[in-house]
């Protein structure tokens, strides 16, 4: 019996010796890439074992223990069930859903993101996003990088900015073409700017240097255009107008159509229903 | 009450106390955001009731904006996204939200009196101006009085000015600064092509394939273009730019071949470079024999002529008078004529010397010669660095040599038609051309000209042996119409007119590439101040010719101008008002109201004005043909001596602005030095100069104070130095000889001695 005694408290003190090694591995997870899982991707497991788990036991308990057990352990693991596991998996939820958005992919979901996003990933667009991201200055998220501030307010705020986007969309009540509301915050490119050589020696920075640091200026007014500007966003091609890019390969590829199409011009019509017909 | 009594020493409870966290959590949280519009979505800093679109008040690039306004007060400057700017800006762009309310604003007209200024009412400066202006006409002639005018006034001003002279006054004592910019440019185009301005424009950036880009600092004093030609690098990183400056300029840090030749050799370059694209066979046959023509002077030449003229630079012979290696000389000759589309940019580096027509029509025949030219990406193209000297200046004929619209005032058919055109009677237009700036301010220590009206500029700061003319200006009687005073001019000055400035008044400017752009009138001018416009009208009301000015509203004088316009292959008819109010900009030739502006000019079917079919009409000559001139290679007007050892080049820093009126009095801007002097390692050690001591620059005319900064920006034997500072005023030194065809100033070359000052 003693010995039984030792030997649970033993098994009690290695199981909360392995329970807070356990614990102390997460922030090693919280590093992305090749050292392992992220903190967000850990927590998104730990949420659908939580929800696996709590269906599980809730009909597990209540279908087939309901008899079994005592009154009082019943009504804990109900609370485990309906309350506890729900709250992890409601967190997991909501940090998923928060780290989901950061990404490029994301942004993109939207039709009126594409024009931008196209821009970002083609190679020979000249925009400060594009040459951010064909010169990996980013490695991730990089819409995301830009449209965020520092700390927890920054995330607030792009996270309000990305709710009210999403609002819009979904209503349909965006006002065209879309701008950049607001003063953009310098410290976003200055964070890693200020600190270069070639950012210290240029004279116009250290005369600005006020007018910088309020945000009465921004980076992007030298430095910019950021994104293709309001007449440059061509349609997308993976948006509904694929139609009209097709009309014009078809145009292209079919000289025939090209003089009716012109023909149609002269005529004062635009020549493409029948082209398209 | 009693139970409130009551409560109050027992403290609050549970509740309460949940409710007062949640409220004051709540309060943290909106303080936090600083504006409760913040939770929806982010603020501008800086609040603006309404924005309106503009245009920048600096260099020729010509930015668009869109100027924010509160309470009748310029508060914000963004770059415009439709404009060709696409919303960039340089510092002197942002700073135009400032330069309305930067210090020494001219508020009332002064009147000197005794040697001391007085206040004076605008009636009285002007009875002044108009008794002083009519007795020295009676006197003396017409030919006694003068305008000096800016290519910083708007073109209904500069147009207003030259008929008012021209026409009302009758003497052809027009000139301007300009002349001091972009006079080679102008000869050197009219001369070849008989039509004045580029024929290409910026889009032709974005086509290039080649950019050479000679005699422009283009980084520091068009950032904008700069931007532009960077785009084009980074979208196809095999664009290829050649830079050739005396100077390792920021440009030419971020070129791929820089040739950094002796100053004032460009003509024997260009003729190398010639000699190239002749030896290797890259003349283009059908340019050679239908759209080129070869003269010497006045006499018709041909191609084996021009050959043997050529043999005479020969890289070998070029690379000697030149400085650099004939290997970079082959190198940048095969890149501009191996490329399928190639561009060349310059500006003041080719324009101030004496040779200086010769060399802008040098890199222009490289286009005529290789057919580089008339294609998207294949052009010569100058670039102005005034905002309005193309369209103000050179397209309405303020300036003593010509009329508007391309018409020389020695040309007897060209005074008829425009005194047709301005309903003044036959004869009423001088035969004579009048003083260009140069011999305007000789004229006055003659004691020729008797009064002179200077408007929004600095001749007293920007002309060559400012020395000598400042002593001519105090023999004239001198009005100064400027925003800011004192300046070196208003200092000479026995009449200071307040001038209303950029969207104090409303007009147009039209930049390097033909583009006219409407600014508005947003804001009133600050104490008494006036437009130049009404200026000039007051003036020719007070001396009785105030019929030659019908127009006496902006939107008056435009219109009569663009009709005028249509009379000639400058033709702007298309361009109302109207339209510019509502877009960014049209380029002429733009013939009729509906027409969208010509990018490319003397092309069939884009430019409307050209005929034919062919590949090129250069409509601007009688055979169609343009002229390639043969020019040889001469000695710099003052070589350097024993005495004198250092060849001075001037130019400018991208945060500041010519004469430093404006940007001189801004406390952003005025943070950037401007006192400095580059000298080469090898000179400071030879010398035994370091960094930050004071020296002073001095050649034969007189002498200025700069701080040594050790570069190897120049080569040895060359110093650089900024004409911005008026304390340090490097236009003391300068040489006043001037390219004899176009009459320009040779500020980038001249003889000095440099002197350590004992501290």
């Amino acid at each position: 019996m003693k010995i039984s005694i030792s030997s649970r408290k033993q098994v009690k003190s290695i199981a909360l010796f392995l329970f807070l090694s356990l614990l102390f591995t997460v922030p090693a997870y919280s590093y992305p890439e090749d050292k392992g899982i992220s903190a967000a991707e850990l927590l998104r497991q730990v949420g659908i074992a939580a929800t696996i788990v709590a269906l599980v036991g809730l009909i597990v308990v209540e279908f087939f223990m309901k008899k079994k057990i005592a009154r009082g352990p019943y009504k804990w693991l109900l609370f485990i069930g309906l309350f506890m596991l729900p709250v992890v998996t409601m967190l997991s939820s909501t940090t998923t859903l928060l780290d989901e958005t950061t990404t490029v992919e994301s942004c993109a979901s939207c039709h009126i993101m594409e024009p931008f996003v196209d821009d970002m990933m083609n190679r020979e667009s000249p925009t400060l996003a594009a040459r951010h991201y064909k010169n990996k200055w980013i490695a991730k998220n990089q819409c995301y990088q830009c449209h965020t501030s520092y700390g927890i307010h920054g995330t607030a705020e792009s996270k309000r900015d990305g709710f009210r986007h999403w609002l819009l969309y979904v209503t349909e009540t965006w006002p065209e073409p879309i701008t950049f509301k607001g003063s953009y915050p310098n410290a976003n490119c200055l964070t890693c700017h200020v600190t270069t050589d070639k950012f210290q020696q240029v004279n116009s920075h250290q005369a600005l240097e006020e007018k910088l640091k309020a945000n009465k200026v921004s980076c992007a007014t030298c430095h910019g255009p950021v994104h293709p500007g309001p007449d440059e966003r061509g349609p997308s091609t993976r948006h509904p107008q694929v139609e009209e890019v097709a009309v014009e390969h078809q145009l292209l590829e079919n000289p025939g159509a090209i003089s009716s199409f012109v023909k149609g011009l002269n005529n004062g019509n635009s020549g493409l229903s029948e082209v398209v017909k | 009450m009693k139970e409130e009594q009551d409560e109050i020493p027992s403290g609050i409870n549970r509740r309460e106390f949940m409710r007062l966290a949640t409220l004051g959590s709540g309060m943290v949280f909106l303080g936090g955001c600083g504006d409760i519009r913040e939770l929806w979505q982010r603020q501008p800093v800086i609040k603006v009731d309404s924005w309106h679109q503009g245009f920048c008040r600096f260099c020729g690039t010509g930015c668009g904006l869109q100027i924010g306004i509160t309470d009748n007060k310029v508060v914000d400057v963004k770059g415009h996204k439709y404009a060709h700017n696409k919303g960039r800006l340089c510092i002197k762009g942002i700073m135009n939200r400032d330069i309305l309310y930067a210090g020494d604003r001219a508020l009332y007209p002064k009147i000197r009196k005794n040697g001391e200024f007085v206040r004076a009412s605008w009636e009285e400066a002007m009875s002044l101006v108009a008794q002083k202006f009519r007795e020295a006409i009676d006197a003396h002639g017409p030919d006694s009085v003068a305008f000096y005018g800016s290519g910083q006034l708007f073109t209904e001003e500069s147009y207003t000015a030259s008929k008012l002279f021209k026409a009302g006054i009758r003497t052809n004592n027009v000139d301007g600064n300009p002349r001091l910019c972009m006079a080679s440019p102008a000869f050197g185009y009219t001369g070849m092509f008989g039509l004045d301005e580029p024929m290409g424009c910026y889009e032709d950036i974005h086509h290039a394939q080649s950019l050479f880009i000679t005699g422009s600092n283009t980084a520091e004093c068009h950032p904008i273009v700069w931007e532009k030609i960077l785009d084009n690098k980074r979208s196809r990183p095999e664009t290829f730019i050649t830079v050739v400056d005396p100077r390792r300029t920021r440009t030419a840090e971020e070129a791929d071949l820089h040739l950094q030749i002796l100053p004032g050799t460009d003509v024997a370059l260009y003729n190398s470079m010639m000699y190239e694209v002749v030896r290797r066979g890259f003349v283009d046959q059908e340019m050679l024999e239908k759209y080129i023509l070869i003269k010497e002077g006045d006499e018709t030449r041909d191609f084996e002529a021009f050959k043997a003229h050529l043999d005479d630079y020969a890289p070998e012979k070029a690379a000697a008078i030149c400085g650099v290696s004939a290997e970079l000389i082959r190198e940048a000759a095969w890149r501009f004529m191996d490329s399928s589309a190639s561009m060349s940019i310059w500006t003041m580096g080719l324009n101030q010397q004496v040779q200086g027509t010769a060399a802008n029509q040098g890199v222009m025949a490289l286009h005529l010669l290789t057919g580089q030219i008339g294609r998207p990406g294949a052009t010569c193209f100058s670039l102005t660095g005034q905002p309005n000297a193309g369209g103000g200046v050179r397209d309405t004929g303020a300036l003593a040599h010509a009329l508007p619209n391309g018409r020389k005032i020695k040309n007897p058919e060209d005074r008829r038609e425009m005194e047709a055109l301005w309903g003044v009677p036959e004869g009423t237009i001088q035969p004579k051309p009048g003083y260009d700036a140069v011999s305007m301010f000789k004229a006055m220590e003659s004691g020729d000209l008797k009064c002179t009206l200077v408007m929004a500029t600095n001749p007293g700061q920007s002309m060559p042996n400012t020395n000598r003319y400042r002593e001519a200006m105090k023999k004239t009687f001198l009005v100064v119409a400027d925003a800011f005073d004192p300046t070196e001019t208003t200092k000479y000055a026995d009449v200071v007119l307040p001038a209303a400035m950029w969207v104090e008044k409303g007009g147009m400017f039209s930049q390097s590439e033909r583009l006219y752009h409407y600014v508005p009138k947003l804001v009133d001018p600050p104490g008494e101040a006036r437009p130049d416009l009404a200026i000039l009208t007051d003036l020719a009301d007070r001396l009785g010719i105030g019929n030659i000015l019908p127009s006496r509203t902006s939107e008056e004088v435009w219109e009569e101008w663009r009709k005028i316009s249509a009379h000639s292959y400058y033709n702007f008819n298309g361009i109302t008002y109207e339209r510019l109010k509502k877009i960014p900009g049209l380029r002429w030739p733009c013939p009729t109201e509906d027409h969208p502006g010509t990018c490319r000019r003397y092309v069939p079917g884009e430019d409307p004005l050209s005929k034919g079919t062919g590949r090129l009409d250069f409509y601007g000559r009688p055979d169609g043909r343009a002229i390639v001139f043969i020019h040889k290679q001469q000695a710099p007007p003052e070589p350097p001596s024993e005495e004198y050892p250092f060849i001075l080049t001037t130019g400018r820093v991208l945060e500041h602005w010519h004469t430093d009126t404006i940007t001189g009095r801004l406390p952003e801007t005025k943070k950037v030095p401007v006192d400095f002097v580059e000298i080469h390692p090898a000179d400071a050690r030879r010398l035994r100069l370091e960094n930050d001591m004071q020296v002073r620059i001095r050649s034969t005319r007189g002498s200025a104070p700069f701080r040594v900064t050790v570069s190897r920006r120049v080569r040895e034997g060359l110093i650089f130095t900024t004409f911005h500072s008026s304390r340090n005023l490097i236009n003391d030194a300068t040489i006043d000889a001037v390219d004899p065809v176009s009459k320009q100033p040779a500020f980038k070359y001249c003889a000095v001695s440099i002197e350590p000052v004992q501290a």
